[in-house]
């Protein structure tokens, strides 16, 4: 067997499989690890698809940074705030459900109209395309032809900064406001009425 | 001078807007501004008439065009004045009893809040009915028409707060807004079928433009078209002038100040249309029926109103009734192509009336607001200036000779028997026997008699009886215009508008008409001496005796009342179900509906919004899943 | 690589769906910015997937900006989180339901 087929067949379930065991934990924590889990996995797709620039960035910036900072801040919120089981909205769940199906069996007719479920990837890719490594080929295009979207990206970045120290901003000496009618540890119930 | 006739209207009009603005600041000086206008606006007329007369009697016409006032299509119709006999006539009665008036009421408005905003009403009056008279054609003479109606409705209604007076003028707004609105498809209808509405086009079809010739009734319409025409300017002059049956407003109109009611309701307003009828007087001869339909009119009217007149108890009803009968004798003579005559009478008149308005002002001043006949008595000794002046006017009004009245009614009169129909003569008669009746018992209930009155009553001051005393001159000898009776001077100057009066074919010699007239006069006086001036008789016992038929008179044979119930009555119910079930029921229903249908629809689907967030994202995510699959569909 | 490239399609759909589905049930608020984030890494691999068939790299360059976006998001969105505990002292979604009628 081919070693990109095995890798694949390996980890493709470790990703199904770590998503929707963050679907299903209580804990923020612990759905935040399993996300972290899938993250690798994506990764490891990436290098399959010769992207190997792309698995680093994944790693260090989505794997680690982003989840570190979505642990930071639940540490911040409540780290042992556990949600309840109990779903107000009677349809939410089976609907939710139904349609992430439709979904699913969306996309696959259309790739089966598409492109089909044999086509395999064009070979030579990397002599081809990723001269010079593909570091290297991604530059060659980010820095010539799409130089200016990379320059709007890195003011998006200092706006970005910029925004959340504006929003997290905490006045010195007040204390936050006193929680109002409607909060609870965790439920869902806050005193209004469902649609469904 | 000619060319400055402009200035006879706009003198008034440039009062009318300082007074208006200003005219509070003024203060004493408003009236004194106003009159010198006036004055000023009559001493223009006077220059103008200079040379007028000065042309040969054959060509006294002059056109002055002032600017282009409408030019829609192949519509045009220009502001230009027309100055000739007959206009000039009625400009001088305008300018010269106006003055008059407008002095006499510097002293008799004195003292009241408006007395700014009085005479700026009045400036304005004279400025339409000079446009009106002036006027070259039909709808410039329209402006004028209805100028006049509103300052009528101004000024009879300038004690606003007065319900009475409120009502009054609102009556006569509406009332000649009839007759207006029948002239108004009358000039429509001339200018679609004749497509002028210039005189010299429409009057004198047969003459070069600006040029003046004899009034020949040329027609190039058939003569039913012509009689449809004269029907509805009629019909205008009708609502105007107080004629049957639309004359129920001239005595309720007496609720205005007197001055008004001298000015308004006796020489002016009232007389544009007898004005109207004697300018268009070709149209009429055309028609021939129009003439009777005059005729008719003017006799029933005149009739009519004269006995009225004799049942009425209050001192400015009597005099209303009066102008309407005199009115009609005006229009009878229009009837019978005695055109020159009637406006004879039109000129007498505006003296004599104004003067009996004025005195009657007089009498009122001095009585504290009185007017019910039956509250005075015997103010000749306390009054005398006042009663000399009436006494003039009254015996004028009666038709005595030497007095202006005398001559004019006395053509009119002869005018009438040469018809070949005797009865409209003697209904002419018994009605000037009236007028002589009315009048005579005015003059004895108010200064002559017991004194019933309960208050000790002064003579006016002489900004008052000052002016009363040119308008009786003016009463006394301005039969002298027309001495004799057909060839007097004033017809001679009115000959070349409005044709010769026809020459005496049949019926009695002149000498004959003249006494049976005068002994018509005198019979009547002598009975209101009789009755209510000797103390042979106690009228007060006959009137209780006759109170039925004194109740029938002083009603106005109760045509107020039948209008009221068929016309007001049916009216009302119907504005009452529009303005209820209709509007308020129906339309205001509908809007409210639509109200309350969009609040219940907002009430209903504005539950959608939950306030869950993740309702929302559910409702994204069917919409989206939902538009896949239509694409792949598509695809 | 002899893997067809479809079989990268469906295990991206299915973290779609499975991300979708815990944006819908999760009442968590940050378990619901997370399962967005599982979105958006789905969406990524396709992109990957495609540019790798396709045989260029623009697929790989818009992946980049993607994940750019998506950090300056979080860093917004938790920024946000933050704020609104701060206020409710709650993380739960159905909490902040004030906006009905």
């Amino acid at each position: 067997m081919p070693l990109d087929n095995v890798v694949f067949w390996v980890f493709a379930p470790i990703s199904i499989g770590s998503a929707i065991a963050m679907l299903f934990q209580r804990n923020a924590v612990h759905a935040a690890l399993f996300l972290i889990v899938n993250f690798f996995t994506i990764a490891v797709f990436y290098l399959v698809l010769a992207a190997p620039f792309l698995f680093a960035v994944q790693i260090i910036v989505y794997a680690g940074a982003i989840m570190v900072l979505f642990l930071f801040v639940i540490m911040l919120v409540g780290v042992d705030r556990e949600e309840s089981l109990i779903e107000l909205l009677h349809w939410q769940r089976p609907g939710a459900i139904v349609l992430g199906l439709g979904l699913i069996a969306e996309v696959v007719a259309a790739v089966r109209a598409g492109i089909g479920f044999a086509a395999k990837a064009p070979s030579h890719f990397d002599e081809l395309v990723n001269k010079g490594g593909n570091p290297a080929a991604l530059s060659r295009l980010l820095f010539r032809d799409y130089f200016f979207p990379f320059e709007v990206t890195s003011v998006l970045l200092i706006v970005a900064a910029i925004a959340a120290m504006v929003l997290a901003h905490r006045r010195r000496g007040i204390a936050p406001v006193e929680a109002e009618a409607g909060v609870t540890e965790g439920t869902g119930v806050s005193g209004s009425e469902p649609l469904v | 001078m000619l060319k400055s006739i402009w200035l006879v209207p706009a003198l008034p009009l440039a009062g009318f807007a300082v007074n208006l603005f200003v005219g509070r600041k003024l203060g004493r000086w408003a009236g004194i501004l106003a009159s010198l206008l006036m004055v000023a606006s009559f001493a223009v007329a006077l220059g103008v008439l200079n040379d007028l007369l000065e042309l040969p009697a054959e060509n006294r016409l002059f056109l002055r065009h002032l600017y282009d006032w409408i030019g829609v299509g192949r519509f045009h119709v220009a502001a230009d004045l027309r100055v000739d006999p007959l206009s000039m006539t009625m400009v001088m009665i305008v300018t010269g009893v106006g003055s008059l008036i407008h002095i006499y009421s510097i002293g008799y408005m004195h003292g009241d809040p408006r007395y700014g905003r009085f005479f700026a009403y009045l400036n304005l009056f004279c400025f339409f009915m000079l446009t009106l008279v002036l006027a070259q054609n039909f709808l410039f003479l329209y402006l004028g028409w209805e100028g006049v109606g509103l300052c009528s409705y101004l000024l009879i209604g300038f004690w606003h707060d007065r319900p009475s007076a409120a009502n009054a003028a609102k009556k006569a707004f509406i009332v000649t807004r009839i007759g207006d609105t029948f002239m108004l498809i009358g000039v429509v209808l001339i200018f679609l079928r004749l497509h002028s509405l210039d005189f010299q086009q429409v009057l004198f079809p047969h003459c070069g433009p600006g040029m003046h010739c004899p009034p020949v009734a040329f027609h190039t319409q058939p003569s039913g078209v012509y009689t449809i025409i004269a029907l509805l300017l009629f019909a205008g002059a009708i609502g105007k002038s107080a004629q049957v049956p639309l004359h129920v407003w001239l005595p309720d109109a007496m609720e205005g100040p007197t001055p008004v009611s001298a000015l308004i309701h006796a020489a002016t307003m009232v007389t544009a249309g007898v004005y109207l009828v004697a300018r268009t007087h070709v149209f009429f001869e055309i028609s021939g029926v129009a003439l009777v339909v005059v005729l008719v009119v003017g006799l029933v009217t005149a009739l009519y109103a004269a006995t009225a007149a004799v049942g009425q108890d209050d001192i400015k009803r009597v005099l209303a009734y009066s102008t309407i009968s005199q009115l009609g004798f005006m229009f009878f003579a229009l009837g019978l192509k005695a055109y020159a005559a009637a406006i004879f009478l039109l000129v007498t008149h505006a003296f004599y009336k104004a003067l009996m308005f004025l005195s009657a002002g007089s009498v009122m001043h001095g009585l504290q607001g009185e007017t019910d006949l039956k509250k005075m008595g015997a103010l000749a000794r306390a009054m005398p200036v006042t009663t000399a002046m009436f006494a003039i006017g009254a015996l004028a009004v009666s038709g005595v000779p030497p007095f202006a009245g005398f001559f004019s009614k006395d053509q009119i009169l002869a005018a009438a028997n040469q018809t070949g129909h005797e009865i409209v003569w003697l209904v002419a008669l018994v009605a000037a026997f009236f007028s002589a009746l009315y009048i005579a018992r005015l003059i004895f209930l108010v200064f002559f008699g017991d004194d019933r009155t309960e208050l000790h009553a002064h003579e006016s001051p002489p900004v008052m009886t000052i002016p009363l005393g040119f308008l009786a001159v003016g009463a006394a000898v301005g039969g002298l215009l027309g001495l004799s009776a057909v060839t007097g001077k004033l017809q001679t100057f009115l000959a070349p508008v409005l044709g010769e009066i026809p020459e005496p074919s049949a019926g009695l010699s002149e000498a004959m008409l003249t006494a049976i007239s005068v002994v018509v006069a005198l019979a009547g006086i002598l009975v209101g001496w009789f009755v209510y001036g000797s103390g042979k008789i106690d009228w007060m016992a006959l009137r209780v005796r006759l109170s039925s038929v004194q109740r029938f008179l002083a009603g106005g044979w109760y045509v107020d009342d039948v209008y009221a119930a068929t016309i007001v009555a049916p009216g009302k119910a119907g504005s009452a179900f529009l303005a209820y079930v209709v509007d308020e029921g129906v339309v205001d229903g509908i809007v409210n509906a639509v109200g309350i249908f969009v609040q219940w629809l907002a009430r209903v689907t504005r539950r959608v919004q939950t306030g869950f967030v993740r309702t929302y994202a559910l409702a994204f995510l069917l919409g989206a899943v939902a538009l896949l699959v239509y694409v792949g569909f598509r695809l | 690589m002899r893997t067809p490239i479809a079989y990268f399609l469906v295990v991206s759909a299915a973290l779609f769906a499975i991300g979708t589905v815990g944006v819908l049930v999760r009442r968590n608020a940050l378990v619901i910015f997370m399962s967005i984030e599982l979105q958006l890494n789905a969406v990524n691999l396709t992109l990957v997937a495609f540019s790798r068939m396709n045989g260029d790299l623009i697929g790989q360059v818009l992946t980049f900006f993607s994940m750019v976006v998506a950090a300056a998001e979080v860093v917004v969105g938790l920024a946000i989180i933050v704020n609104v505990n701060r206020r409710r002292r709650t993380a739960n979604v159905d909490d902040l339901n004030l906006l009905k009628w």
